[in-house]
């Protein structure tokens, strides 16, 4: 390869970079500003942090709150996929049964539901179902939006499954769940940490659901507190920037930490 | 394979959970539209009143071709990006492909929500980075209320749309990439194959799948998005933001009108299914 079209590509690969990179550089430059240098001085980093932006936000705007209920909410959405999809996941890819093809169907057109479209008569169910204000009625219906996706993902990685593994162990007797247990679980144990963090990512980053379903300010999440935050307090920037660094930063730390399962995870679903 | 009712006990959780919370709504969507409604109570049966009601409707028309535009946008932007940086990763070292696509899916991480915050303040008139950008290289002429005016709002939302997108498709096009036999590039840089030659010759075709995929996911985000117009513009200036997820957030829970707001549904719902059952028959097609 010639040196000039190398220098090109070389470009393209940097600016691209710096579009993901930079709006992220500077939440973080102002989240550890102080308030006097906000807008003063090279896009350059201070020192000292000042780290009084994020003790504001988290002891007196509520973020300490916000953060355990999203940590709530998207960990309990991540076990109830973990502890559903697979199973249908197994059955769809490894079992025969009258009405699968209209089953799987179904859970294929859900994969491009819009949650707003849902809402009208959610919304109303919920009510009915005393769920309104309940982190229960933002949990139930969080897993059963990523359901399709799961259950899709989960087929597919168990497709890969020997099934000479699985007729060794029905040749044993096993029970079904049994060999899910202990065939299935152990061989898929990557694709299902893939799918877990995921589903986390996802749960993290809802938006609608907790924002209609929660009027008690003490079970709102990082999304919701972010975007009021903008409201309430229109002019500390320095204190926006902490709370939009707290809401991100322990998924991009999940992100970069995990990069192979969630790169596995995401493929999974695309690359047949 | 085995043949066993016992697979239904398998399916029995995801398919309750995914019926109640997903399925019977949107039988119940189908049915409200039918219905006048008042003060959230079923009143009489209207026919297709609420269906007639969508054609004089300037604001549905206008956020269907908000959706319009956002799904051309993003079928050419991040997709275009998402290909040619994954064709230049292609021939790099492992180490540089592991870092630059991470770097480029970090946005991805980043809830939509924080983004439009982030993407606000860059935009900002008055202290917005971009403004101060375009000022110190002499173009300041050129600066703007960019979330604020009605000819450049939609489309400075759009930057921060494909912002959060071209990463995914980065990975999900470096998985598929490297995927093909490495055979068919050496064949080809033997016969003295230029880089542009084996891109358009090689590259692109063989990942004609992951495109459809990519163009199928772009597609129906761009109908289904909501967060990020809401935290940024809620749809204004004006209607220069309006898209239908949050023309039926208004019109549900601030006019109150179910009725209408359930046939919005209904419509949004009708369009991502056409749109996927037109990308799977595509899909289908060798």
């Amino acid at each position: 390869m010639t040196k000039s079209p190398r220098l090109f590509q070389n470009l393209i690969l940097l600016a691209f970079a710096l579009y993901a990179l930079v709006p992220v550089y500077l939440v973080f430059l102002a989240a550890i500003r102080s308030e006097a240098d906000l807008f003063s001085g090279p896009l350059t980093l201070s020192w000292p942090i000042n780290l009084g932006n994020f003790a504001r936000i988290w002891n007196e705007a509520g973020f300490a709150t916000y953060f355990m209920n999203s940590v709530i909410t998207a960990v309990s959405v991540t076990i109830l996929v973990l502890l559903t999809a697979p199973l249908a996941g197994f059955a769809f890819a490894k079992l025969r049964f009258p009405g699968k093809e209209i089953l799987f169907a179904l859970f294929l057109a859900g994969l491009v539901v819009p949650a707003p479209s849902v809402i009208v008569a959610l919304y109303g169910n919920l009510q009915a179902l005393g769920l309104i204000d309940n982190r229960i009625g933002v949990i139930l219906p969080q897993a059963a939006l990523l359901m399709p996706f799961s259950v899709f993902m989960m087929r597919t990685v168990i497709q890969d499954v020997p099934d000479e593994l699985i007729e060794a162990a029905v040749m044993d007797g096993a029970g079904l769940l049994k060999l899910f247990l202990t065939i299935v679980v152990p061989v898929v144990k990557p694709g299902l940490m893939s799918l877990g963090l995921i589903t986390f990512l996802f749960a993290w980053q809802e938006y609608l659901l907790p924002l209609v379903v929660f009027q008690t300010e003490s079970l709102k999440p990082l999304t919701v507190g972010a975007a009021s935050l903008q409201g309430r307090y229109g002019v500390d920037y320095g204190g926006i920037a902490a709370a939009g660094l707290i809401a991100f930063a322990p998924l991009v730390v999940l992100f970069l930490a995990m990069q192979r399962s969630f790169v596995r995870g995401l493929t999974a679903g695309a690359v047949k | 394979m085995l043949t066993t009712r016992s697979a239904y006990l398998f399916l029995l959780p995801s398919l309750a959970l995914y019926l109640l919370f997903v399925g019977l709504p949107i039988l119940q969507v189908f049915g409200f539209s039918f219905f006048a409604w008042d003060n959230g109570i079923a009143g009489e049966f209207i026919g297709l009143a609420n269906y007639s009601r969508l054609l004089s409707d300037a604001v549905f028309w206008t956020a269907l071709w908000h959706n319009g535009i956002w799904v051309v946008l993003t079928l050419a932007f991040p997709l275009l990006a998402g290909l040619v940086i994954a064709a230049i990763l292609a021939d790099r070292n492992a180490n540089v492909v592991r870092w630059l696509g991470a770097v480029y899916f970090i946005p991805r991480t980043i809830p939509l929500v924080v983004a439009g915050i982030i993407w606000g303040w860059i935009y900002n008139p008055i202290f917005g980075l971009l403004n101060f950008g375009l000022e110190a290289v002499g173009l300041g002429g050129l600066g703007g209320a960019w979330l604020a005016q009605e000819s450049t709002a939609l489309l400075s939302l759009n930057v921060v749309g494909a912002w959060t997108f071209f990463g995914f498709c980065v990975i999900i096009y470096l998985a598929a990439i490297q995927s093909i036999d490495p055979a068919l590039y050496e064949a080809a840089s033997i016969d003295g194959a230029s880089w542009w030659r084996k891109f358009r010759d090689l590259t692109v075709p063989l990942l004609r799948g992951s495109t459809l995929f990519l163009g199928l996911y772009a597609a129906i985000e761009a109908m289904r998005f909501f967060d990020l117009v809401w935290v940024t513009t809620q749809g204004g200036p004006g209607y220069a933001t309006e898209v239908l997820t949050t023309h039926i957030y208004k019109t549900f829970f601030l006019v109150g009108d179910f009725g209408y707001a359930a046939t919005l549904s209904v419509v949004l719902l009708i369009i991502v299914l056409a749109i996927s059952a037109g990308a799977f028959t595509l899909l289908r097609k060798p």
